[in-house]
């Protein structure tokens, strides 16, 4: 049956190819002919998804073997964590990267999720373009189906080792295990194992035998799925790392339980920050708005409505009896025109009317947002700081498309660099590609720019530009220190963590619509500092998430989102609204630190002042000075408010900011090794 | 001629008086503190808003305006602290009997504050004011503190001194000159015999040692004095006393510029800075020789000598012909505008580059034959 099966994507996809190639022929006929229609016609065929992907994989964000390996888990998560939420299940994932060669790995991801029947896990995870996202207008990670599909392939293609899947729908059912290949010619799954018909495991001992039998590494749950990939990769610590993707995955889904095991076989388990799954995204019908004319033309045709009047009801959200017939009055057409007869011409009107028609914004439930509260919570639990604001926008629309922006930020605390233990450091500094320390320091630790950099050089007494491989022990030891004494707060500049429906946007953060309208954000106002045009700095992390049924990224590897202006408006928007309540928290705390120190300074001359009256006239010393205490208690009388029975300052509390605050003394934090 | 000779080398009701003023200091801060009142202190202003020039004694005269130093204000709290540091380190010495240098007395009240790395002072410009302060809130002076500052400044003449105790001849002191001495009250300086018939007052040291090289004191029957720039409280005091006692005329021989003009000024009606000490050190009818604005067009100088007047030189000699001792003296306007209208200012070396001895021996004689000076 995989044979028959073929996306229609795929075929446009080929077609549009086909074309291309059939254009190309027509140069050069004022020349002597090279070849004749007929020759080249010999040559002109069909190019399948699988090899077309096969030979641009960096399109899918397979540039280089780094890459590769987050790309490759980033897809299997996504997918098991769509498929968990689509189930209403709590997802609870196992990611284990194995070393099996000097540039090999094995990526096994697992997930508690419904499982997949047995007909499908071929296609899903064997076949490019083939998937159940692309078609409708839902919130999920997943949008085209080509992801796992192309991790596959991009393994086999590396390693010549088969995609390996187990699933199981059930805790009585039999799970189904299979070896995969993509045939990349025809963009098809070929089964290996089982003469070609894969393994059954039973639910029992037998089935338990089986398993061991065939080497297949499986969690014992009652449902879900694993998919395991040999590639060739390279492993890497820092930024753009897998490890990062997994802790920002962790941050903006508190609901999800997070196992693994890194190369070198440390185990780092994320508990679920909360119990509650969020709400099920309802799927929506496309809105007039956002429709391209191609799009139209293609609907129109396919359209089971008898009347155009009823197609636009039925195929469109938003459209009611009466906005259909103003849009078909606008386009000059009778409601009652059957589609079938829409030519390109009444489409092109039809295009136009809608344009010009008042039509409501889309229904903007289908988006559900990881809300305040947990994206403090989340904030919370993977950067310490100090100070956490959060604020989730109300829902707004671009292009026909309804989105909400979220933006949680985190003040204070240390930098990734300081929380950095020296045999992490050590292994950064071996694998680092770094020509120099300086570079080295500044790529892999977010929060570390140029300035911060130079300094902890010159802290640790090195040269900036010796390589960070040809390090001594010694040396290490004397830099590990310098980056945990260097006050990296002045030259620290804001880190970005950037999310589209929760997923962790990792590259091209400056062709991001969330970057460039942070850095035109005015954050001098709210108590940063921040030269024109670039990232404030501070100790400060800021999360940024963009929910929506369709995100706009600007390439298919979803590295960055596209800006459209009706999304930077809401982003601007929801900085503010966090910046706000930063520079409330900031002008608070200096507050408090000027009533300290106003105090501080006069206890300092009280001493000296009593001590000089008692040499002038014998007055005892310590009863003028406890009097002297008295006065000044008195005079600092507004210190005093913000002072607690020890004598340390108070806080100010969250109900100060009106909500989606969170207020962590740093001293009362266990320290995290 | 030494009418004081008789004061008892050691005032002790002098002393006595200074150290309850200093103990009635503390015993308000322990009776504010007690009350638990602000802790202040009321410092008479030592700036140009509270002083009244006396237009019938001709001098500098403080106001009444005072300024609060409070301890519980964070811009004042150091420099309270730092004033009754001071009044106690006066106490001692009076209590002991013995006198320091104003240097001395910062050091021995220098030191770290428990448990900071923060001074009681920084260094010495940060004591020296508190002490000027001491002397107005106390209403005594420097030496009633039993402080004194450096030496500085030079003398040379026909005079002979006697200086706690030894005899000095002011007519043998070689290249070098007498030393002016931060305290020259009669209990320390006597005259015992001049011959000199006036007083020269020249603005630096390099100039003074023209005029004794050449022996201009000897030739034209004198005292030759210098400041070392703004002459210091002991050369004014000596000044004083040489005008007030021995009757002598005083002259100033300074430089073409806002900084001579304001010397003459501080020499002629006390400064505005010590204000409290013009009833005591102003000469009010001491006269002002020269560099005059003219000179340069009078004495055919080289246009080498001139140097162009700077913003605060021009900012400087707008402020001096506006102050009230001067704003009334037509002469004096005349010289400021034709100083300003050059664009220049004169040195006295300026003189010396014309010939090496013409300012000693045609051009002071010259002016004080022609009695061609400025009041």
């Amino acid at each position: 049956m995989s044979e028959t099966t073929s996306s229609p994507e795929a075929d446009d996809l080929t077609e549009t190819n086909g074309e291309a190639t059939t254009g190309s022929n027509g140069d050069g006929h004022k020349n002597r002919r090279r070849a004749t229609a007929q020759s080249m016609a010999a040559s002109q065929k069909e190019i399948s998804v699988s090899e077309f992907f096969a030979k641009n994989r960096h399109l899918l964000g397979f540039d280089n073997p780094r890459k590769a390996l987050l790309t490759t888990v980033k897809e299997a998560v996504d997918n098991a964590l769509d498929a968990c939420e689509e189930a209403g299940i709590l997802p609870e994932i196992w990611v284990h990267i194995e070393r099996v060669g000097e540039d090999r790995f094995k990526v096994g991801v697992q997930d508690n999720g419904p499982g997949i029947v047995r007909a499908q896990i071929p296609l899903i995870f064997g076949k490019l373009l083939y998937g159940s996202k692309f078609h409708r207008m839902r919130m999920s990670r997943g949008q085209q189906g080509i992801g796992i599909s192309a991790a596959g392939m991009y393994g086999m293609l590396t390693t010549g080792k088969p995609v390996k899947i187990m699933s199981k729908v059930s805790k009585r059912s039999d799970a189904h295990y299979y070896e995969l290949q993509i045939d990349t010619k025809r963009n098809r799954p070929d089964i290996l194992n089982g003469k070609g018909e894969g393994v059954v495991i039973e639910p029992n001992d037998k089935g338990r035998r089986n398993t061991e039998k065939h080497g297949i590494e499986w969690v014992e749950i009652d449902h879900g799925t694993r998919v395991t990939i040999e590639l060739e990769a390279r492993y890497q610590r820092g930024r753009g790392s897998v490890d990062e993707y997994l802790e920002q995955t962790a941050m903006a889904n508190p609901h999800v339980m997070v196992h693994y095991t890194d190369p070198d076989g440390s185990v780092w388990d994320r508990p679920r920050v909360t119990d509650t799954l969020p709400p099920e995204p309802r799927e929506i019908k496309p809105h007039p708005y956002g429709v391209e004319l191609g799009r139209l033309v293609g609907m129109l045709k396919e359209t089971k409505a008898p009347t155009i009047g009823q197609f636009l009801i039925q195929s469109f959200s938003r459209v009611s009896p009466s906005i259909a017939r103003k849009i078909c009055e606008g386009a000059k057409l009778g409601v009652r025109t059957t589609p079938a007869k829409c030519e390109r011409q009444e489409a092109d009107a039809i295009y136009k009317s809608i344009q010009t028609a008042k039509i409501p914004a889309p229904a903007t439930d289908c988006l559900v947002p990881i809300g305040e509260d947990l994206i403090l919570k989340g904030l919370h639990q993977i950067i310490p700081g100090e100070f956490y604001a959060a604020a989730t926008r109300p829902p707004s629309v671009y292009r026909g498309n309804p989105f909400l922006i979220e933006v949680g930020l985190a003040f204070g605390g240390t930098s990734p660099a300081q929380r950095i233990s020296i045999d992490g450091l050590k292994e950064m500094l071996d694998a680092s590609d770094a020509r120099t320390l300086r570079q080295f320091l500044s790529m892999t630790f977010d929060g570390i720019g140029a300035d911060a950099a130079d300094k902890i050089i010159a802290a640790s007494e090195m040269r900036p530009r010796v390589s960070p491989g040809k390090l001594e022990k010694e040396e290490i030891v004397k830099l590990h220190e310098a980056m945990q004494n260097v006050n990296l707060n002045d030259g620290q500049s804001m880190s970005i963590l950037r999310y589209a429906n929760r997923v962790p946007l990792q590259f091209q953060a400056a062709a991001c619509a969330i970057t460039q309208t942070v850095m035109g954000t005015n954050w001098r106002s709210y108590g940063l500092s921040q030269s024109r045009g670039s990232l404030p700095s501070g100790p400060v992390t800021l999360m940024v998430h963009m929910a929506s049924v369709w995100v706009p990224f600007t390439s298919e590897s979803k590295e960055a989102v596209a800006s459209y202006p009706e999304i930077q408006k809401e982003l601007r928007l929801a900085l503010q609204a966090v910046g706000r309540k930063l520079a409330m928290f900031l002008r608070k705390r200096l507050k408090v630190k000027h009533e300290g120190q106003r105090r501080a300074i006069f206890l300092r001359y009280l001493g000296e002042v009593a001590t000089a009256v008692h040499a002038i006239n014998g007055t005892d010393r310590e009863q003028l000075l406890e009097r002297l205490m008295k006065v000044a208690q008195k005079r600092t009388a507004s210190a005093d408010a913000q002072f607690d029975d020890r004598g340390r300052p108070l806080e100010p509390t969250e109900k100060d900011f009106g909500g989606s605050v969170l207020i962590v003394d740093p001293a009362s934090e266990p320290l995290e090794k | 001629m030494a009418k004081k000779s008789d004061t008892k080398p050691k005032l002790k009701p002098r002393d006595t008086e200074t150290i309850e003023q200093i103990v009635s200091l503390a015993n308000g801060i322990v009776t504010a503190a007690g009350g638990g009142r602000d802790l202040s202190i009321d410092i008479p202003t030592r700036s140009l808003a509270n002083v009244r020039y006396n237009k019938t004694r001709k001098i500098l005269e403080m106001g009444k305006g005072t300024n609060s130093r409070q301890l519980f204000n964070l811009s004042q709290a150091k420099s309270y602290m730092q004033t009754i540091l001071v009044a106690q380190g006066a106490s001692r010495l009076i209590g002991e009997g013995k006198s320091n240098s104003i240097r001395g007395l910062y050091y021995t009240l220098k030191h770290k504050i428990a448990p900071t790395s923060e001074n009681t002072f920084e260094d010495q410009a940060e004591c020296d004011p508190i002490i000027e302060d001491l002397e107005v809130i106390l209403g005594s002076l420097r030496e009633e503190l039993h402080l004194f500052a450096d030496n500085r400044g030079g003398m040379v003449g026909n005079i002979i001194l006697e200086d706690s105790g030894d005899e000095i001849n002011c007519g043998r002191m070689g290249s070098g000159g007498y030393a002016v001495p931060s305290i020259v009250e009669p209990e320390v300086i006597r005259f015992k015999e001049c011959t000199a018939k006036f007083v020269l007052h020249v603005e630096k040291g390099t100039v003074w040692q023209r005029f004794n090289e050449d022996k201009f004191w000897r030739n034209n029957n004198c005292i030759l004095t210098h400041g070392a720039g703004q002459p210091p409280r002991g050369v004014r005091r000596m000044l004083y006393r040489l005008h007030n006692e021995l009757k002598l005329p005083i002259y100033c021989l300074l430089d073409n510029d806002p900084w001579g003009y304001y010397i003459y000024s501080v020499i002629k009606q006390g400064s505005i800075n010590l204000a409290y000490e013009s009833q005591r050190m102003a000469i009010p009818e001491a006269r002002f020789l020269g560099l005059r604005s003219s000179d340069y067009e009078r004495c055919a100088l080289s246009d080498s000598v001139q140097i162009a007047l700077n913003d605060t030189d021009r900012k400087r000699a707008k402020q001096i012909a506006g102050y009230p001792w001067f704003a009334h003296k037509k002469s004096w306007q005349k010289e400021i505008d034709k100083m300003l209208d050059n664009g220049f200012k004169l040195e006295v070396e300026a003189l010396i580059s014309k010939d090496i001895s013409y300012v000693t021996e045609e051009y002071t004689p010259q002016r004080l034959k022609d009695q061609d000076w400025l009041d």
